[in-house]
């Protein structure tokens, strides 16, 4: 048995209570804003570049019951979006000076609009998330960082010089670079983490002040090598699918002697990604990030290369199988499906398809699918 | 997996064909349900002879600059509207081709026009395509285009639009996104488009939409002439057949029957008790509702969100700027701002709501749409905030029939309108008729 991660549970203290933390409010103590943001096209860096703290929406490890916010949402949207404004309804993201989505996908784009039609809020913003990934579609979405850029400027009353962007594209490579490198050393026949405990690094990086998440991912990677620490399980597992914040869905898998050693979902690997070139003109490098040097994401039309990452990911962390998990509602992964089975099956790479509600437990019924799921990768190795 | 109750495009072409003819027959109907028929008719009769005709056919998604198709010859096929039609004259075709798509693995909650496209495709029964063509003017379930696309070896292209449409750098892209589809387009047919052509199909398009506008007026008459059976006809004409004579000549004589039912004090129904506005579509899922509705509550629609121009809707900016033009429209037509942000939609609805007197709002909350599920609720808000029309919002599949009962529907109009008839609002706009 492991010692738990000291440095993880200073991450953990310093992001409770969810959302409004003691870090977000003594942030606010000195008079700063925090901006919220709903998905990967949206630049933190731009939101740091300001002086405000970008902090990202999303449930977390208690299921939230719904009901109030499907009178404004209807239950045909997933749960993920409903969560969030459910949280809002109850208040509890009442710190918010302000709120950035993208239109990533329909349900994004309506939460935004539920969100300034019922409870605007000082600064409100959104952008649009390219299909596609070539030259126009950088040069669109450019257009629309430098339009956000001079609002989140008027917002904050004077200009966000190219410099202090290039500053934040700094800080926040240097993040990404330590997440990778975590990534990096759960491909160790026995990781130093378990999915569950990578999960709330994830989350951390999404909640803190970034120069404060970066020094804690410091002392987290010293921890793990000054400890050894490893994790002994028998299978390694592989999790796709819709954002999960939940971190008990994770460690339920684990529960079966297995272990989770890599993501493909937006607040996992993607979000540890690769680094911002800092040789161009920093908006354009933004822009050139977001939309060319991240893998390939559900949102793309053409998502062949998605899939391809997917079988490259589970191969080169040597997974056994793959848990599939889709949000109910998600349209995206809905049309990915069948490509994804087939892909995965030329590949030999066992996948178990879970349908979610967002941010809710594990009931019985996934767990008896996930044993029996657990017991044929067993009589395969065997 | 039975396929026996999948209809084929030359089924539907047949019985479309019937269908007009049988309608000659019926009493009581207005004559432009005749036109309306067979405008149905030939466009799916264009698509079934296309290739023996040697032409190229595109299946596409909703918004598309459907003139340029129209100038370079390439035969339309749009994927929803397909469910549509064959709801009209096959009811158990589309419950079938989702039981289809389903088996191979396609989940149930994303939207139906896609699945029953998935479905037919799956088993060879959807119209021979050459490529797919699609934008995000459009909803999530285009990437379904990239994804049978790949499956079924079938070329696509997606053409991208900003969130918000009407700024001028948003328009200059749209713009540039209708060259790449030509370029796309020429490359796949080997063949250059006509420009002069182009500009022809414009001008009937603008040209539809004169006369759109023209019969919105009639139709906001009170009492409202249009009757049921010829109410899908704008629809038709706007979305599948704009940049074609026919369906010039089929709205324009559908306007000159609509002035003559006003001139002559004809109502859709003898006694119009309610006026109602679908504030997100008209019922395909069952096509006899409106009929049914008109006779049990005297209830005639007025207006529908995907077939109403909003303002003047001066497209036409520059005749010798044929996609200019088509850009502007493209931004600007019916049902445009269902994918744009949804207060547009509401602001939409509420000037509908004014200009057609509607008494009560239908929301039909299809399933599978996730733009609707998010709008709904603000569209219900701000029609009754400012305008005092209440909203009932329908749970359905947008074709899938089965989905919700006949019966149940029924309930929920049996208490709607009881409640609109009691209402302050409803009371005081008809003290005003």
């Amino acid at each position: 048995m492991n010692a738990p991660l000291q440095t993880l549970n200073e991450m953990q203290r310093a992001t409770s209570p969810f959302p409004e933390s003691v870090t977000v409010k003594d942030w606010k103590a000195t008079g700063r804003k925090v901006i919220g943001w709903v998905n990967p096209y949206v630049p933190e860096e731009i939101i740091h570049a300001a002086g405000m703290l970008p902090f990202q929406v999303a449930g977390d490890n208690e299921p939230v019951q719904m009901q109030g916010a499907e009178a404004y949402i209807y239950s045909n949207t997933c749960s993920y979006i409903r969560t969030c404004w459910q949280l809002q309804l109850d208040g509890k993201y009442g710190f918010l000076d302000g709120l950035v989505s993208c239109s990533f996908c329909d349900q994004d784009k309506r939460l935004y609009s539920v969100w300034e039609y019922y409870k605007k809020l000082p600064y409100m913003d959104i952008l649009y998330a390219p299909r596609k990934r070539d030259e126009e579609a950088v040069h669109l979405y450019l257009g629309d960082l430098e339009d956000f850029r001079d609002r989140l400027s008027q917002c904050r009353l004077s200009r966000i010089p190219d410099r202090d962007v290039a500053n934040s594209i700094r800080v926040y490579n240097r993040g990404r670079e330590l997440m990778h490198r975590l990534y990096e050393l759960r491909k160790r026949d026995r990781p130093p983490v378990t999915g569950a405990e990578a999960l709330e690094v994830s989350k951390a990086a999404a909640r803190l002040p970034r120069e404060r998440f970066n020094e804690l991912m410091e002392q987290l990677l010293d921890e793990i090598q000054r400890t050894g620490r490893q994790i002994k399980k028998a299978r390694r597992l592989m999790v796709i699918g819709s954002d999960l914040h939940n971190t008990n869905q994770v460690a339920a898998l684990e529960t079966l002697d297995a272990v989770v050693v890599v993501d493909e979902m937006n607040c996992g690997i993607r979000y540890a990604w690769g680094q911002v070139d800092t040789q161009l003109p920093p908006m354009e490098a933004l822009a050139r990030y977001y939309v060319l040097g991240r893998p390939v994401d559900m949102h793309t039309w053409n998502s062949d290369g998605r899939l391809e990452f997917i079988g490259e990911m589970a191969e080169q962390y040597k997974v056994d199988g793959i848990i599939s998990e889709i949000v109910r509602f998600c349209t995206y992964n809905g049309w990915d499906k069948f490509d994804l089975k087939k892909q995965m099956a030329q590949r030999g790479i066992p996948i178990l398809e879970l349908d979610l509600e967002y941010g809710h437990p594990a009931g019985a019924q996934v767990k008896i699918r996930a044993e029996a799921f657990m017991e044929m990768l067993e009589s395969r190795a065997g | 997996m039975s396929d026996a109750s999948l209809i084929t495009t030359e089924e539907l072409a047949t019985r479309l064909k019937m269908a007009a003819e049988g309608i000659k027959k019926v009493p009581g109907l207005m004559k432009s349900s005749v036109g309306y028929m067979e405008l149905l008719q030939k466009y799916v009769e264009r698509i079934a002879t296309a290739k023996e005709k040697g032409k190229f056919v595109a299946t596409h998604g909703t918004q598309q600059p459907i003139e340029i198709y129209e100038a370079m010859d390439v035969v339309g096929v749009f994927n929803e509207f397909w469910g549509v039609v064959s709801d009209v004259v096959k009811l158990e075709s589309v419950p079938e081709a989702l039981s289809i798509s389903a088996s191979t693995g396609t989940p149930g909650e994303v939207c139906s026009f896609f699945r029953n496209m998935d479905g037919l495709l799956h088993v060879g029964k959807w119209p021979r395509t050459d490529f797919f063509l699609y934008a995000t003017s459009s909803c999530d379930n285009v990437k379904a285009f990239h994804t049978l696309g790949r499956r079924y070896g079938i070329a696509s292209f997606g053409m991208e639009r900003p969130h918000y449409p009407f700024t001028s750098r948003a328009l200059d892209f749209w713009k540039n996104e209708h060259k790449r589809l030509i370029a796309f387009l020429e490359e796949q047919t080997g063949k250059k488009l006509d420009y002069d052509r182009l500009k022809e199909t414009v001008r009937l398009s603008y040209r539809l939409t004169e006369i759109c506008l023209e019969i919105d007026k009639l139709v906001a008459h009170v009492p409202s002439p249009m009757s049921s059976e010829c109410f899908g006809g704008v629809l038709l004409a706007l979305r599948l057949m704009c940049g074609t004579q026919d369906a010039v000549d089929f709205l324009t004589g559908l306007r000159d029957e609509l002035q003559e039912r006003v001139d002559n004090g004809i109502g859709a129904v003898k006694e119009e008790r309610f006026r109602v506005m679908w504030s997100s579509f008209t019922p395909f899922f069952d096509p006899k509702l409106m009929g049914f509705m008109q006779q049990k509550y005297g209830a005639v629609s007025v207006c529908e969100m995907l077939a109403r121009w909003r303002g003047e809707s001066k497209w036409m900016l520059d005749p010798d700027d044929p996609l200019g033009n088509l850009a502007y429209r493209t931004q600007l037509a019916p049902g445009n701002c269902q994918y744009a942000p949804s207060i547009d939609w509401a602001e939409n609805s509420v000037a509908q709501a004014r200009i057609f007197t509607a008494d009560g709002a239908i929301f039909n909350n299809n399933w599978g749409c996730k733009q609707a599920a998010g709008l709904g609720p603000i569209v219900r808000d701000e029609l009754l905030r400012h305008c005092g029309v209440p909203t009932l919002t329908i749970a359905c599949d947008v074709i899938d029939n089965t989905f919700t009962s006949r019966a149940d529907i029924e309930a929920q109009l049996d208490g709607f309108f009881e409640m609109l008839e009691g209402s302050k609002a409803y009371q005081e706009r008809r003290a005003h008729a």
